[in-house]
């Protein structure tokens, strides 16, 4: 479904991020990026997005070569990316949020179709569909960026560190939710810190180390090999990205 | 007293109402842009001439020669925005040294065309009073205050109710959610600079046969839009829109009670205490991004 082969990816000045890393997610399947701070993991999703101003080469999206399409082309065809920074519009209206996931779509009666069905999927954003998404939590500000995600009806899904920042009880919601799109059928590729419970929820990983593929294997043998354990398990205890310091709940 | 008041309360709204242009102009562009476009002020002094210029040589009708220097003006905005600040993106300096440059270049032009001499567009606007008690104004007063009344509505209308108004909102809070939303920062850009333009030419239309049309006639509404701007918080547009009107009806009514000479000192003062008082200004919020 979504294929990268040879990826290597920068900002400029001579310095590779991205190292010819060849990574895929296919139909129904739920595959984690795990890495340290600054592997690279970020800039390998913007690099198949292309929204990096260094890459090379190729990017497949139902074998059909996407390389050099622009990220509203690549939306346009089945591929969707949120990026690890919140990417809500803080003073826009939730609804209007919404709209903008749906803004390459023209015709205006799917768009109000495809709205009502993933508010039935995030009864929340109904609720608070008046107000500033600045005034939803953290976990309501993912779920906002995910539902609005699927109003372009994406084939494919990349995450950037979905449960950054979230209380434990959120953090398995938003992998359930993972879990429940690749079984729609969706490929969901996702950066995660969040080590033991990203992989629990995935079928495959891929660890990358300074921008390279260090391992690439079944999600359960990762959890139990002992070279992931030791690079992941005792940096980060519980798994918990460094950055966690506001539990759930509003100012 | 009551009187007097009255009178620099429509002075002051009618001179708001331009700053009000500027304002909201410069806002739209550095929300989306990021682009502190200090050539505005000469873009509206442009605005002028080429109003000047429609109305004399061409179409002898006033609302068509404002018309035609909208869309003079909404050309020329594109042409600057593809080929100077385009190129410049995210490289703040340059675009503050380009505007400068611009402003420099283009004065110098309207010179070399039209003479450094100010010069005077009679319609009968101007000439026609309204009277208000003893008072009595230009008609001209009251055609710029609900012109820009009902353009400033339907701008406010089109960015909250329309797909590419909130897209051109959503581009300037959150450039990357933007894009991976599928909007082209490149035809947002390209809106955001026409749409400001455009109100930067009505500006220059609609003041220019009041007072008179000059090659320096866009300085004192840059400054005002810039500092209304600034007072509203950067980037807010509401901020703008109200910055813009209450700075020129302080600056009238400031004349009441301190001599004329130092109404601009007024303005700059009271951007100094919000400045000091509340950073962000007035509308804005903390830090760019943030809520
Ligand atoms: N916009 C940028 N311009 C220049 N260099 C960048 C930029 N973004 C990231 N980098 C550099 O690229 C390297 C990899 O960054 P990246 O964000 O991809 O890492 P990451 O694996 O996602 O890390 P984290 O776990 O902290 O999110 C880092 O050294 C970083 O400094
Ligand atoms: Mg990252």
């Amino acid at each position: 479904m979504l294929e990268a082969r040879g990826l290597t990816a920068g900002y400029g000045g001579g310095r590779i991020i991205v190292d010819g890393v060849d990574i895929d997610a296919r139909a129904g399947e739920v595959v984690t990026i795990i890495g340290q701070n600054g592997a690279g993991k970020s800039t390998l999703l913007k690099g198949i997005f292309n929204m990096v101003p260094v890459r090379r080469g190729s990017v497949s999206l139902d074998g059909a070569e996407v390389f050099d399409q622009r990220p509203d082309r690549l939306l346009a065809g089945g591929l969707a990316y949120i990026p690890q920074n919140h990417s809500i519009f803080p003073k826009l209206t939730v609804a209007e949020n919404l709209r903008m996931g749906g803004f390459l779509l023209r015709d205006q009666r799917l768009l109000v179709e495809r709205i009502g069905e993933v508010e039935a999927m995030f009864p929340i954003l109904v609720e608070r569909r008046d107000e500033y998404a600045a005034g939803l939590s953290g976990g309501e500000q993912r779920m906002l960026e995910i539902a609005r995600t699927l109003l372009m009806a994406p084939k494919v899904i990349m995450l950037d560190e979905p449960s950054i920042g979230l209380a434990p009880r959120l953090v398995d919601q938003v992998f359930q939710t993972v879990r429940t799109l690749a079984e729609q059928g969706k490929a969901m590729l996702m950066v995660e810190q969040n080590v033991k419970k990203a992989l629990a929820a995935s079928d495959r990983g891929y660890v990358l180390e300074l921008g390279q593929v260090k391992l690439h294997d079944r999600a359960d043998r990762l959890l139990a090999d002992d070279r992931t354990a030791q690079l992941y398990m005792g940096a980060r205890p519980g798994g918990t990205a460094p950055s966690a310091e506001a539990p759930e709940g509003r100012p | 007293m009551a009187q007097a008041l009255l009178e620099q309360i429509i002075n002051g709204t009618m001179m708001g109402s331009i700053y009000m242009l500027v304002a909201l102009g410069m806002v739209l562009i550095y929300g989306v842009m990021h682009v502190l476009n200090f050539a505005h002020g000469v873009l509206f002094m442009v605005g002028g001439y080429v109003c000047h210029f429609f109305f004399t040589q061409v179409l002898d009708s006033y609302l068509l020669a404002i018309l035609g220097s909208m869309a003079v003006l909404s050309v020329i905005g594109l042409a600057l925005e593809r080929g100077v600040f385009r190129r410049l993106r995210d490289n703040l300096r340059m675009q503050v040294i380009a505007s400068l440059g611009l402003i420099l270049v283009i004065q110098n032009g309207v010179i070399a065309i039209w003479g450094p001499n100010a010069l005077q567009m009679r319609i009968t606007t101007t000439d026609i009073r309204v009277p208000i008690g003893e008072l009595s104004f230009t008609l001209q007063h009251f055609l710029i205050i609900g012109t820009v009344g009902v353009t400033v509505t339907a701008i406010w209308l089109f960015l909250t109710r329309t797909r590419i108004g909130t897209a051109l909102r959503a581009t300037s809070q959150n450039a990357e959610a933007a894009q991976v939303v599928g909007i082209d920062a490149n035809r947002m850009y390209v809106a955001s600079f026409l749409i400001g333009c455009a109100l930067a030419a009505l500006g220059g239309a609609l003041l220019g046969p009041l007072f008179l049309i000059f090659p320096t006639m866009g300085d004192l509404p840059l400054l005002k839009g810039l500092a209304a701007i600034i007072i509203g918080g950067m980037g807010s547009i509401p901020g703008a829109i109200i910055g813009g009107l209450g700075i020129g009806i302080v600056e009238a009514v400031s004349t009441l009670y301190i001599p004329t000479d130092f109404r601009d000192t007024v303005v700059f003062a009271a951007l100094i205490a919000v400045l000091l008082l509340r950073p962000q200004g007035l509308f804005g919020v903390r830090v760019r991004g943030e809520a």
